[in-house]
């Protein structure tokens, strides 16, 4: 009884639970479900959603949110292939070019949120729309082929059989558990998050911390946008979109508070493997694609009520 | 007239918040015909008796009477039906509707189900001929000014034709001009067998309208007497005079180190081009009614709201700090009245609410010293006698806790200019002792301390020296023998010491 009742306090540990179980059942009553490959393919989806959660997670933390996630990978992955230059042999420079950019649309949306003081649900949003069209001028709506090395190492490349894209997922993880729990900046956020006059009136620098969060969203969205275009080997307008509800899915089903304040980044990481599995189980299921979608938004609605619940204040 | 059946009475009333009594056993009487004046200082419970007396609180125990009869539950809507109609401090209009809508709203008269605007003008252009409004009556509120719309909200409570008429600071917003026509007003109901109960801090008011008076102290009543034959000193000394006991430490002789804060010509917020300077090792007191821009001062040398000043010196640099991270870096730390949304993060745990200031300063290599902090905050927790385990949210807390959390967080930055605001609002007595005692500790340790008050002992027997605030300029600045009850209560109200009214 008081395993269970910690095991209900504990949202992130509540999540890793709901995740066994549903793996546990849906091995035993699918074909081909539990098979390595299966499972191990879930978790590469899984890694796309988790990094572009992790600058999420922060975001909200502080109490804020991070609306051009979709938008920053899709403007990554279309505009790495075309910036990377010719006579870089391993694809680097193109990888970092393409991380500044994301880095700096992060900033763009953190100067806005901290010193115009727009809301950064109009800023973040206002930002994806402008490059949404600025992708389809540059772009033309036609998908671009990538041919950088590194990227396609990052994408297609398994060492001992575990996928890059997971190895990436890891090293992302321990950097943001490490600044969520380990530095000072983590501890800001959170106090940001809660209570932004108390904070202040404490001494944290809002514009300071808001331009850094942004930022890190901008930059971990470009990472997950590089590893999308690998595995993809493409990169077209759209396809960060899903990206977008996944992500603050990810971090809501993680326990991690709305509205900021409480939470962490242990939960985002099953939250994010919780819905790529729904997602999974869903196209198992024989249903037309409009039938796909309304299952895939009832269950997460679902998912939030079991284990993302807010608590109540 | 006044021996009539009192038509809204409180016998008896207790009401504590969250464990600290406020009202501890009052008894007031309002009579037909008759103005009676709701005196004490803040935090004396006035707001809470209102509350009481229009059924937007119930009293822990006591009973409240409508025409000589107990009410068991008394709720807003009941005491409306009775007629009781309130003036509220804050005003209580919704800026987007009209005028006569704000007047109306709640007791609309229908037609079919739908508002009658004809019915609802004829009514409300009555009222408003009343208090001198005589602006459009479909005039949004949001396009007038303070005065007016207080006049909006008094004829909002007279369009109810009430029996009974509280009016809570009704003039703290009004011209002169307004607050005559608000006089007549008050004499016409008088006449018509009203029965009004008038709180305002301007004691020339009190002595022109209200004939009779009750004073309260402290959750208690401490005066219940007709008016005839009180001047304004004997007013104030209603107000004032209690026993002090030895809640206070010993003073010590006023040896004033170099200078700490010296501003001139400084103006933030409320605060209007005023002269001010402290020196290590005293402690200054910052009174005056509430809302004068005590908090402004504060806040403005903290850096947190924008401040200018002719000349400034700050911790033996020129300039006003420009954030509060500089402030911060000077010397400065400041400790807000509002604990639950200025000074802590409640959901947080008192741990992470003592380190937050030193987190910057305890981290090693950019990663958080777990072992130092927990050092720090176990050293911090015995220093102030809190007690129990750290993890728990700080929510979790009494007040006087609460605040000494909101206090304790400071120290490790071993800051030389403390700014309180109200350090000692809902604390308790035992608390207060305790905080009184660091404070002196740390002005002999030669630390500046700055503490904004609206509890005139505090001022009296804590400060070295005491600057009463009034409309955001400096009312008075007393040191010394010179620092009585009397004086500030008389500079904050504006009455000068011979008593007459200003």
């Amino acid at each position: 009884m008081n395993a269970v009742k910690t095991i209900f306090r504990n949202p992130p540990l509540l999540t890793f639970v709901l995740v066994a179980l549903v793996w546990l059942v849906a091995s035993f009553t699918l074909r081909g479900f539990g098979a390595y490959g299966h499972l191990r393919y879930l978790l590469e989806l899984a890694a796309v959603i988790g990094i572009a959660a992790a600058g999420q997670t922060l975001v909200i933390l502080m109490g804020g949110i991070d609306l051009s996630v979709g938008a920053v990978i899709t403007v990554t992955a279309i505009l790495l292939p075309l910036i990377s230059p010719a006579w870089d042999p391993t694809g680097l420079v193109g990888i970092a070019l393409a991380l500044s950019i994301a880095t700096g649309i992060g900033v763009l949306n953190g100067a806005g949120a901290a010193y115009l003081r727009v809301p950064p649900i109009i800023m973040t949003l206002a930002m994806a729309t402008f490059l949404q069209g600025l992708l389809v001028i540059v772009a033309g709506g036609s998908a671009v082929t990538v041919s950088n090395p590194a990227v396609i190492l990052l994408g297609q490349s398994r060492p001992l059989g575990v996928p890059s894209g997971v190895l990436l997922w890891l090293a992302v993880s321990a950097v943001v558990l490490i600044l969520i729990h380990r530095m000072p900046i983590g501890a800001r956020f959170l106090a940001i998050g809660a209570n932004p006059l108390a904070a202040r009136l404490s001494g944290v620098s809002l514009p300071r911390n808001t331009l850094i969060l942004y930022a890190l969203s901008g930059f971990f969205a470009g990472l997950a946008g590089i590893l999308v275009l690998g595995m993809n080997r493409q990169g077209y307008v759209g396809i960060g979109d899903p990206y977008l509800l996944t992500s603050i899915a990810a971090v809501v089903l993680g326990g991690t508070s709305i509205l900021g304040g409480r939470g962490t980044y242990a939960g985002t990481i099953p939250g994010a493997i919780l819905l790529v599995t729904t997602t999974a189980l869903i196209t198992v299921v024989n249903a037309s694609p409009g039938w796909r979608s309304i299952m895939f938004g009832t269950l997460i609605l679902a998912l939030l009520l079991v284990s993302g619940r807010e608590a109540r204040r | 007239m006044t021996d009539q059946k009192p038509l809204l009475e409180a016998r008896q009333v207790f009401k504590g918040f969250f464990g600290n009594p406020v009202l501890k056993g009052v008894d007031i009487a309002l009579r037909p015909g008759r103005v009676h004046a709701l005196l004490g200082e803040n935090g004396a419970g006035k707001s809470t008796l209102i509350n009481l007396l229009s059924g937007a609180l119930q009293p822990d125990s006591g009973t409240i009477a409508v025409d000589g009869k107990p009410v068991g539950r008394f709720s807003p809507a009941a005491a409306r039906a009775a007629g009781i109609a309130v003036v509220q401090q804050e005003l209580s209009l919704t800026a987007d509707l009209s005028i006569a809508e704000n007047i109306g709203l709640g007791a609309f008269p229908r037609r079919f189900g739908l508002i009658d605007y004809a019915e609802l003008h004829r009514g409300v252009r009555e009222v408003c001929a009343m208090v001198g409004l005589t602006e459009p009556l479909d005039m949004p509120v949001a396009d007038l000014a303070l005065g007016r719309r207080q006049m909006v909200e008094i004829a909002k409570a007279l369009y109810r034709r009430p029996r009974v008429l509280i009016l809570d600071e009704p003039t703290s917003s009004l011209s002169a001009h307004e607050a005559g026509i608000l006089a007549d007003v008050i004499e016409a109901l008088r006449d018509r067998g009203t029965a009004l109960l008038y709180i305002s801090h301007r004691l020339n008011e009190v002595q022109a309208l209200c004939s009779h008076v009750t004073v309260l102290k402290d959750g208690g009543v401490t005066a219940d007497q007709s008016l005839s034959g009180i001047d304004g000193e004997g007013l104030v000394r209603l107000m004032v005079g209690r026993e002090t006991g030895d809640l206070f430490p010993p003073r010590a002789a006023a040896n004033p180190g170099v200078l700490r804060i010296g501003v001139e010509g400084f103006s933030a917020g409320l605060v209007r081009d005023i002269t001010f300077s402290g020196r290590a090792g005293e402690i200054i007191g910052i009174g005056g009614l509430v809302g004068q821009g005590q908090e402004d001062l504060l806040l403005g040398l903290y850096g947190a709201i924008p401040a200018k000043a002719v000349k400034a010196e700050v911790s033996g640099k020129p300039g006003l700090p420009a954030d509060v991270g500089a402030a911060n870096a000077a010397g400065l730390v400041y400790v807000p009245a509002d604990r639950k949304h200025e000074g802590l993060v409640l959901p947080h745990s008192i741990a992470s609410n003592l380190i937050l200031p030193s987190l910057g300063r305890l981290a090693r290599n950019g990663f958080r010293d777990r072992a130092a902090e927990t050092g720090l905050i176990a050293e911090l927790a015995k220093r102030l006698t809190i007690k129990g385990d750290v993890a728990r949210p700080v929510q979790a807390l009494s007040g006087g806790n609460q605040q000494k959390v909101a206090l304790a967080k400071w120290l490790p930055l071993d800051p030389s200019v403390l700014l309180l605001n109200d350090p000692t609002r809902g604390v308790d007595i035992e608390t207060k002792r305790e905080i009184y005692l660091m404070l002196r500790g740390f002005a002999t340790e030669g630390r500046l301390v700055i503490i904004a008050s609206s509890d005139t002992p505090e001022l009296v027997h804590l400060c070295d020296r005491v600057v009463v605030l009034r409309e955001g300029a400096v009312a008075a600045e007393l040191s010394g023998g010179a620092i009585s009850e009397e004086a500030i209560v008389g500079a904050a109200m504006g009455v000068d010491r011979k008593g007459a009214a200003a």
